[in-house]
């Protein structure tokens, strides 16, 4: 575990909960209260969503789990050691698609391990590793230039994975890139995640769109009010791979509709 | 009269000029960038020849000017349109290239709008390329401020052989208090400089900020660096038009049932275009001339003999000018080092940045030439019992760097600035550690800053050097002289009257200068463009 993790700030080594937000409260600058009092907690292969209306704070909870921000009361533990600041253990995917220009695809997956110190031979052969898990192979000569869209945001989940982390903070992935392209990536994704080839445990997707939400995620955390906090932390039972056209499938979009559509309302 | 109320006028008699000298760049180069983007032609003659120009110091032209404007126009005219061509030519140049490059970058659609409304060349001005070049005219005041103020200090005076000639403003009042040695008068004089200088500084930030705020397109374009072509805009309007058979339709629709209505004003708009494009021509052709014709008039005016002096000089010349190369060198190892560094903590913390950069900002719009020989006067005793005779070369290298340092320092601290949070993010996420930080990502990211940063360092150490090289009787009876120093030659040289020396060296410098410029900055500028675009690995729809 990084160093980063406070260990004299332990929790509860015995938890069962991969990551663990507890009691989360934050304020904007500006004096807005974004969050009161927000919990949740998630096992070990959990695929979990934020949902929530526009501007309810989703991707700044995003920011607090993975230690970007700091929350005014409350805290958030990686296997039960609370996170001070940003670790590797926990890596972030933005909304835009980052990648570094000046650098390969092989390049920019290979980042995160120069980073470590890992020797350039076995960084090479863990980078490949990742691109090919992403679906890039024969493309890792390629600049980030010259790739399209969901190319690069392959390149980018492949560095994060490199990276090795427990944890992935998915800030609306697909939301850049055409519904052809996202839908492919989105079938692939599950398997590239939760594959044995990576040490992830936990994967967050923040996202706007419901049907994405409920193909991909086991549990869904519902945000609402002002300030927000969890009003509803749904189960996704229905079995993999997911049709959206199955009653089931609807009925579950049903459900999410009935805990977003009432205006948001201050609590008090 | 009296002498504080001479010393507020020579200030604003400087400032004036200054101000003056940068409105007419501005308003020039306005006509200037539109012509460029209306000829291919005036747009392939001007923008090369800027690129040579501002990469040329602005000393190149100092013989030139006293050639032209003080022995054949002479008198007060004379001596003040000389001062104010070399201010000119210190301040218009990144002007210039910023309006250009604003104008070149105009979203099409914003430009379609203007057509579709048929505006006339002014209107276009008016509406729509004047206001999109505020926020570069805005950020490239700073510069121009500062080299202004740098190159008044030592234009409004001047001597050539025994004759001294005179600019009225702060900077002759303060030569001739050092004359004097009226030293309680030149800390006034300074200290009421320092004033003007920071009150300009604070409502030029104020501008800025006033002008990024109102006239910044609010889309999630990327930002458009120097020369470089809006790509994703461009490739999406082209997409669009290319591949949507819906926007294809309504084009072939537009035209067929407006043919009749609009066939009157297609032509009118045609006949437009095409006055446009042999204006350009015209204009372009016209310079192309005048240079040729300067060019020759220059070489048959000069005797033989001359050019035999000349060309036998040269040797030495070009020995000297290693010399200054070699200084020049040094100045940008540490200007460049300490920017890295002070300017990477700068930029990552927020207390250290709102102290430092108005400081760093005002201290850059302080001429050095003012200042120096105080430094100078306080520190010799020091410096020369402890370095000899190598303390020429020490004050020289030191004028330079305070001369010079801030354009890399801005530059990059610009850059960094400019780099997509996102980075930021990334950094902070895989724990990356300084070396790391810079090497894989700051230094890449604002790679076409830094390449920006040291083409500027480079040219304003050779005013630092061209000021320091020779100095004579810089503070009493001491005088700053280096023993070699292509500087030095030129200075000398003017001074006693050998105009030809002088101009024949800045010429050589000049054009060592332009190929140095075409085979190495503009291929890393070109490589900064095209790989190192920071703003390119961030892919949003």
């Amino acid at each position: 575990m990084s160093d980063l993790l406070d260990a004299g700030r332990e929790k509860h080594n015995n938890s069962n909960y991969i990551l663990e937000a507890s009691g989360i409260d934050f304020t904007y600058s500006n004096g807005y209260k974004v969050f009161e009092n927000v919990n949740i907690q998630l096992i070990e292969n959990t695929f979990a969503a934020i949902i929530g209306p526009s501007g309810i704070g989703k991707s700044t909870l995003l920011r607090i789990l993975g230690g970007f921000l700091k929350p005014d009361a409350g805290s958030v533990y990686l296997k039960g050691k609370k996170i001070q600041k940003p670790t590797s253990d926990i890596i972030l995917i933005h909304q835009s698609i980052v990648t570094f220009p000046w650098m390969t695809a092989i390049e920019n997956v290979m980042m995160p391990l120069k980073v470590k110190k890992v020797p350039n031979e076995i960084a090479e052969e863990k980078a490949m590793k990742y691109l090919e898990l992403v679906g890039l192979q024969g493309f890792e000569n390629l600049y980030p230039k010259e790739m399209s869209g969901g190319m690069r945001q392959r390149v980018a989940i492949a560095r994060a994975l490199a990276a090795e982390p427990t944890v992935f903070l998915m800030d609306e992935p697909f939301a850049h890139l055409d519904e052809l392209t996202a839908e492919g990536l989105r079938q692939d994704i599950y398997n590239i995640l939760f594959s044995p080839e990576t040490p992830l445990k936990v994967v967050v997707l923040v996202s706007h769109n419901l049907t994405e939400v409920v193909e991909l995620a086991d549990q869904i955390f519902v945000l609402n009010n002002i300030p927000a906090t969890v009003v509803a932390n749904v189960s996704v039972t229905i079995p993999r791979p997911r049709n959206p056209r199955t009653d089931e499938f609807n009925q579950m979009l049903d459900n999410l509709y009935i805990h977003l559509t009432p205006p948001r309302v201050k609590t008090r | 009269m009296n002498i504080f109320l001479i010393m507020i006028l020579a200030i604003f008699a400087t400032t004036g000029r200054v101000f003056f000298l940068i409105f007419l760049s501005i308003i020039t180069g306005w006509f200037l960038s539109y012509a460029s983007v209306k000829s291919k032609l005036f747009e392939e003659i001007y923008i090369p020849l800027t690129e040579i120009f501002e990469s040329v110091p602005v000393i190149s032209f100092f013989p030139i000017v006293l050639m032209i404007f003080v022995i054949n126009i002479g008198g007060i005219m004379g001596i003040e349109l000389a001062v104010d061509f070399l201010v000119f030519t210190a301040v218009v140049w990144n002007i210039w290239m910023g309006e250009y490059q604003a104008f070149k970058t105009v979203p099409n659609e914003m430009v379609e709008v203007s057509e579709n409304l048929n505006m006339g060349i002014l209107q276009k001005l008016r509406y729509v390329y004047i206001p999109f070049s505020i926020p570069r005219v805005a950020a490239n005041l700073f510069p121009s401020v500062s080299d202004g103020y740098f190159y008044i200090a030592v234009s409004e005076v001047f001597t050539v052989g025994t004759t001294q000639y005179h600019a009225f403003g702060i900077g002759s009042l303060l030569v001739e208090f050092y004359s004097k040695n009226e030293m309680n008068y030149v800390f006034y004089a300074l200290l009421f400089q320092a004033i003007i200088v920071g009150t300009v500084i604070i409502l030029l930030r104020k501008y800025s900020k006033y002008a990024v705020a109102k006239y910044t397109l609010d889309t999630d374009a990327p930002i458009i660096r120097r020369g470089r072509i809006n790509v994703r805009t461009t490739t999406r309007i082209i997409s669009t038009i290319a591949k949507n058979p819906v926007s294809r339709l309504a084009g072939y629709y537009r035209q067929r049932s407006s043919y009749r209505v609009k066939k009157e004003e297609f032509e009118k708009e045609e006949r437009r275009f095409k006055i446009g494009k042999y204006t350009g021509y015209s204009a372009g052709i016209i310079i192309l001339i005048l240079i040729l014709y300067a060019v020759v008039r220059l070489i048959i005016s000069i005797k033989f003999n001359t050019w035999h002096e000349l060309i036998s000089v040269t040797p030495e010349i070009l020995l000297y000018m290693a010399f200054d190369y070699l200084r020049v060198l040094i100045i940008l190892f540490f200007s460049v080092i300490i920017a890295i560094f002070v300017g990477y903590y700068i930029a990552m913390h927020r207390i250290a940045e709102a102290i430092f950069v108005p400081v760093i900002q005002i201290f850059s719009s302080f001429p050095p030439p003012l200042y120096f020989p105080i430094i100078f006067g306080i520190s010799y005793p020091f410096v020369y019992h402890y370095f000899g005779e190598l303390y020429t070369d020490l004050y020289v290298l030191f004028l330079g760097f305070i001369s010079t340092f801030y354009y890399v320092f801005y530059s990059y601290w610009i850059g960094i600035k400019a780099l997509p949070s996102e980075y930021f993010d990334i950094m902070k996420n895989l724990n990356m550690g300084l070396l790391s930080k810079l090497k894989n990502i700051i230094i890449p990211g604002t790679f076409p800053y830094l390449i920006a940063g040291i083409t500027s360092t480079i040219n304003s150490a050779w005013g630092g050097l061209m000021i320091g090289e020779y100095w004579p009787y810089i503070v009493g009876n001491k005088s700053l002289e280096v023993s070699n120093g292509l500087m030095k030659f030129i200075d000398i040289n003017t001074v006693n009257g050998n105009i030809a020396y002088a101009a024949w060296a800045s010429l050589l410098l000049a054009i060592v200068v332009a190929i140095y410029s075409i085979l190495f900055t503009k291929k890393l500028m070109d490589l900064a463009k095209k790989k190192y675009v920071a703003e390119e690995g961030i892919f949003a729809t």
